[in-house]
């Protein structure tokens, strides 16, 4: 039987100018541009997004702390002598806390393959003040983004809506009082 | 969701021009509360969940498109919009027939809202000008959204009518099918020069030449072929025997009990 599941993509958003982007999570899309609207749809109905990010999922390179404690040989990888140096987002994750985010960019690193940006970025002390749990090495290149333009029509209109959690909702539908009590309270 | 603006110019409409505006706005708000509603049929049933979640969120936009413009009416004359909604038979729908169709395979149901999110585009790029204030405030909000669908549904058309053999054939299919009851949407209604006059709408015939150079060279670029069919003219009050179906479940809960809170 041929997989028949379309290729999976990371969402990265990012709430605000000048925060990270975060990993929120994964979506399936034929190509890049139906990612960005899929990653939309189902990540930003409601939170707050200034940019969204969505990389095949098969590019992004992700360990664990276990998996690097298991296998301690996991930077051996052969390099093609040619092989250029490109920009790699590099993710943490440096908490157990619940949480709804994967992992945070923190910055970036500069190298040949994802293995060696890895390396190079333990190595760099910059992003270890604290035991990271999972690493995610992200080509810049193997980014798409959201654009300036598409605030507006894309995640501007979900500011205007209001959320409530599921749990509002419990045991009021069929108590008109106790609705309308609720709803003066939320004002 | 309430509408930010109350209309001051009210008090100085005279007869002609609130019956014809009310009408313009019913039949808004119809459209697309009825597509909304076949939209809503999807849930649970798209292809794949990403887009079930993305058709269910579009539902959902274009129901909340409808209570607007429905709040509008109401600022007029006092009709609720839930009484609208759910107590008017069919014969006093204001929809186009388009919208009514049953929702079809995934490429009728993209095809078909691809030409509404146009057409609708289209409507609120010149209504934000509209001199009735109230129209214009709610067109800038909605327009945002209808600038995402537009993407959306434009990309998927794009993607099954340039994909497999099966994928053009079914979007073709669903051309030939939604091509003559597309022209309804600029059928004019009687009150519109009315509107027109008074700088509260368009000119429908301009909007319609503006959605067919757009639709033409968007289909044809898709290698789909624009059938020779002959138009659908009707007036909004005649619709197919599958709108009192479409009502009859949309309404029956809130007919079994009128007094329910939501």
């Amino acid at each position: 039987m041929p997989d028949t599941e379309w290729p999976r993509y990371e969402v990265f958003k990012q709430d605000r100018p000048g925060r990270p982007h975060e990993a929120v999570g994964t979506i399936h899309a034929p190509d890049p541009e139906m990612a960005l609207l899929n990653a939309r749809d189902v990540f930003v109905r409601r939170p707050e997004c200034y940019n969204l990010w969505v990389v095949p999922q098969d590019q992004v390179l992700t360990m664990t702390r276990m998996e690097m404690e298991l296998n301690p040989n996991w930077a051996d990888e052969a390099i093609p002598e040619d092989a250029p140096m490109r920009t790699f987002y590099v993710f943490t994750r440096q908490h157990h806390r619940r949480s709804m985010v994967a992992a945070t960019h923190v910055g970036e690193i500069q190298a040949r393959h994802h293995r060696e940006a890895l390396r190079k970025a333990l190595e760099s002390g910059r992003f270890t003040d604290k035991p990271v749990y999972l690493w995610m090495i992200v080509p810049a290149d193997a980014v798409t983004s959201s654009g300036e333009e598409d605030v507006e029509p894309m995640f501007a209109p979900a500011q205007d809506k209001r959320y409530r959690d599921q749990s509002y909702y419990g045991g009021l539908i069929f108590d008109k009082n106790a609705l309308k009590r609720r709803e003066r309270e939320m004002g | 969701m309430t509408t930010a603006t109350t209309p001051t110019t009210t008090t100085t409409l005279d007869t002609e021009l609130l019956q014809a505006l009310v009408d313009r706005l019913l039949a808004m708000a119809d459209d697309e509360v009825i597509l909304g509603h076949r939209d809503a049929e999807w849930t649970g049933h798209a292809p794949i969940l990403e887009e079930d979640i993305a058709m269910a969120n579009l539902a959902q936009d274009e129901i909340g498109h409808a209570l607007i413009w429905y709040q509008l009416i109401e600022d007029l004359t006092g009709q609720d919009p839930d009484q609208m909604v759910y107590f008017r038979d069919a014969p006093a729908y204001r929809n186009v027939q388009m919208v009514e169709l049953p929702k079809g395979d995934w490429a009728f149901t993209m095809l078909r809202q691809y030409l509404f999110d146009l057409y609708e585009r289209l409507l609120l790029d010149r209504l934000l000008t509209s001199a009735y204030r109230p129209l214009a405030d709610a067109a800038a909000k909605i327009r945002r959204e209808e600038i995402y669908h537009y993407r959306h549904t434009s990309t998927w058309v794009e993607r099954l009518a340039l994909g497999t053999d099966e994928s053009h054939r079914r979007m073709q299919a669903a051309l030939d099918r939604l091509w003559p009851f597309a022209a309804q949407l600029f059928v004019p209604l009687s009150g519109d020069a009315a509107l027109l006059a008074a700088g509260f709408f368009p000119a429908m015939d301009e909007l319609r030449a503006a959605w067919q150079e757009a639709v033409h060279s968007f289909l044809t670029n898709m290698n789909l072929t624009l059938p020779q069919t002959r138009p659908v003219t009707a007036e909004r009050d005649q619709h197919t025997h599958w709108l009192p179906i479409l009502l009859g479940e949309m309404q029956m809960v809130a007919r079994i009990e009128p007094d329910a809170a939501w």
